[in-house]
């Protein structure tokens, strides 16, 4: 089996950021933290697991993004993936979903790849939308959210599984089940499993193993999507107005504990 | 393009999910500017009954698309129903419920029709004659204005978080708007709308609908709880829950309740946790600690009668909707109040 995991380079949401002086990027600021997609962490664990059942299943680890995400890439292959593939965008600016799924699109309609892999949204832009796009653009079969995956082995070639088995979630903690013919593209809900640290026999391969790299600009002429220009643009970013009802208590801590014990004591609460 | 908004409802067990009605006052809200008239559309196996009540409850027109590979949802056959008759119809807009099953299907469908995509989307904006929507990025940190740049445009609004009468506010021709009740259901419209029945015979090829798993039965009702602690990844370890179920503990009624990072840390079990995903939640104290407020999570909480958030991220998004925040380290702060506390009932 070949297997195709898209990860994407985003920038810690916990860490040190703000909206960059034009209004339209995030920039990161002193100790911010670039890494992996924590969703997409998921699904290349997920890709290992499926490895680790069916031997010589190849894994591919695919990032779209600056210089910068070569060390995503480069994660990838310390966490297991055998090959690690980078888009380079030449710059910081946003791209729409659209435009990453029919990047990655170009690169993966000739591949034939049986799965594709990738979390259920991005930390940063929280869209959600590239992998089901990139499943249209191939067309592929897809379910997003899913929780659980069992391959269904094939009797007459037993490392070609022909259909998987999959649970998505729904609100409330009900799920729904699906069967797909492959070949397939899945987008992951965190919890489906816990992503392994990298092995240091990985790490140390993944230093000295080169990485694909593809420029923008190669490929577009095959493209599947015609126009893959963008379909939306940032009018702004703003950070939310400060809140308004609430109020943030002030003083030393002490000071705040007791505030706030008065605060559950007149609202007869304790 | 026309100027016609469409809304596709989502059913569950024969009902339509309340936030259908969310989005038809989004539509309308929208509409009330420059837009065309908002047509409801239902995908669903046996749904003109269904249909025809959305249709005399709203006063609306509603197209009842059936099929019998349409319910249980199954995306390559919601596809193949939808895409054909909306790429006749083009609609402006085409809005769609930001549930588990709205999410599948919407960027998929962008595609087929050359449309724009912006999902998760909370409200939207009118400036300068152009429309954009509003959804939030970065844990909810940073709010994002997207405007379409194609005639048509799939969207997904967040369950429970459009205010219709925010929207209309101060604009002429707002009466246009429907009257909601607070249950979030319409009083009932003089004028009843026209349904309009498509069949359409398929058999997906690619993808089985297997049916719905019901949740894991649950002995933990977060639901009857005066008093909720909850617990997001800000909490830095496992062996802090101690402290958040001992806060728990100062009050009668109360329930320990988490964001859906520390159940993927698998730090508490599912049935703990608050959010789209998870359980919503209005007791009459939320305690969020270490939590950083993701609209996912504030979906289920946000009707909460109040709110006391305790974070050390001062831009934390949790701090917009909280009552009272506490900036502090809580593995350090949490201490302090529980001392405080034991004075209190021993003074």
């Amino acid at each position: 089996m070949k297997i195709l995991v898209c990860v994407k380079q985003v920038l810690d949401p916990d860490g040190p950021i703000r909206i960059d002086a034009a209004g339209q990027g995030i920039e990161a600021m002193p100790g911010a933290l670039f890494r992996m997609n924590r969703f997409d962490e998921f699904a290349l664990e997920e890709a290992l697991r499926i490895r680790e059942k069916f031997p010589g299943t190849r894994i591919d680890a695919l990032s779209a993004g600056p210089e910068r995400a070569a060390r995503t890439v480069r994660k990838a292959l310390e966490m297991g993936a055998d090959e690690g593939i980078h888009f380079v965008l030449g710059d910081e600016c946003y791209r729409t979903p659209f435009e990453i799924a029919s990047l990655i699109g170009t690169f993966a309609s000739d591949k034939h790849y049986d799965l594709i892999l990738t979390g259920i949204m991005a930390e940063d832009d929280m869209q959600g939308q590239v992998g089901p796009m990139l499943a249209e653009i191939l067309g592929y079969p897809w379910a997003t959210s899913v929780m659980a995956v069992k391959l269904k082995d094939n009797g007459d070639r037993p490392h070609f599984p022909e259909t998987i088995e999959v649970e998505r979630e729904l609100e409330g903690g009900r799920r729904e089940a699906f069967e797909l013919t492959l070949p397939v593209l899945l987008t992951l809900q965190s919890g489906i499993n816990r992503p392994r640290y990298p092995a240091l026999s990985h790490v140390l391969r993944a230093r000295s193993q080169a990485l694909m790299t593809i420029p923008l600009s190669q490929g577009q002429e095959k493209a599947p999507v015609a126009d893959p220009a963008p379909r939306e643009r940032i009018v702004a970013l703003a950070e939310p107005a400060p809140p308004k009802t609430g109020m943030i208590l002030s003083g030393s801590p002490m000071e705040k504990a007791e505030k706030l014990l008065l605060i559950l004591q007149e609202r007869a609460l304790l | 393009m026309n100027d016609e908004i469409l809304v596709i409802a989502e059913l569950f067990d024969g009902r339509v999910l309340p936030v259908t009605y969310e989005l038809i006052a989004f539509a309308r809200a929208i509409a009330a500017g420059d837009s065309g008239p908002v047509r409801i559309m239902l995908p669903g196996m046996d749904v003109q009954a269904a249909a025809r009540g959305l249709a005399d409850e709203t006063g609306m027109e509603v197209v009842a698309l059936e099929g019998d590979a349409l319910d249980p949802y199954n995306a390559e056959a919601w596809m193949t129903a939808l895409v054909p008759w909306l790429a006749v119809q083009k609609p402006r807009y085409v809005c769609i419920p930001h549930t588990s099953r709205g999410c599948d299907f919407a960027p998929g469908l962008a595609i087929c029709l050359s449309a724009a995509c912006i999902t998760a989307v909370e409200s939207f904006r009118r400036q300068d004659g152009v429309i954009s929507f509003t959804r939030s990025i970065f844990n909810g940190k940073i709010r994002m204005h997207v405007a379409p740049l194609t005639d048509v445009t799939v969207l997904s609004v967040l369950p429970g978080v459009f205010n219709a009468a925010e929207e209309s506010q101060g604009r002429p021709g707002s009466s246009s708007l429907p009257g909601i009740k607070q249950d979030g259901h319409f009083i009932p419209h003089r004028s009843t709308g026209h349904v309009e029945v498509l069949k359409i015979q398929f058999r997906p090829e690619k993808i089985q609908a297997l049916g719905v798993i019901p949740a894991a039965t649950q002995d933990l009702d977060l639901a009857l709880a005066d008093v909720i602690v909850s617990a997001g990844r800000g909490i830095g370890a496992e062996e802090n829950l101690e402290l958040i179920r001992r806060i728990a503990g100062l009050f009668p009624k109360s329930a320990v309740g988490c964001s859906r990072a520390v159940c993927d840390l698998g730090w508490l079990e599912h049935k703990h946790q608050v959010g789209l995903t998870g359980k919503t939640v209005a007791p009459k104290l939320y305690i969020a600690c270490g939590i950083s407020g993701a609209v996912q999570h504030i979906a289920g909480m946000r009707g909460s009668r109040f709110i006391l958030a305790i974070n050390k991220d001062p831009r934390a998004a949790i701090f917009q909707v909280a009552d009272a925040g506490i900036v502090e380290d809580l593995t350090t702060f949490i201490p302090l109040v529980l001392e405080k506390a034991g004075d209190l009932k021993f003074s």
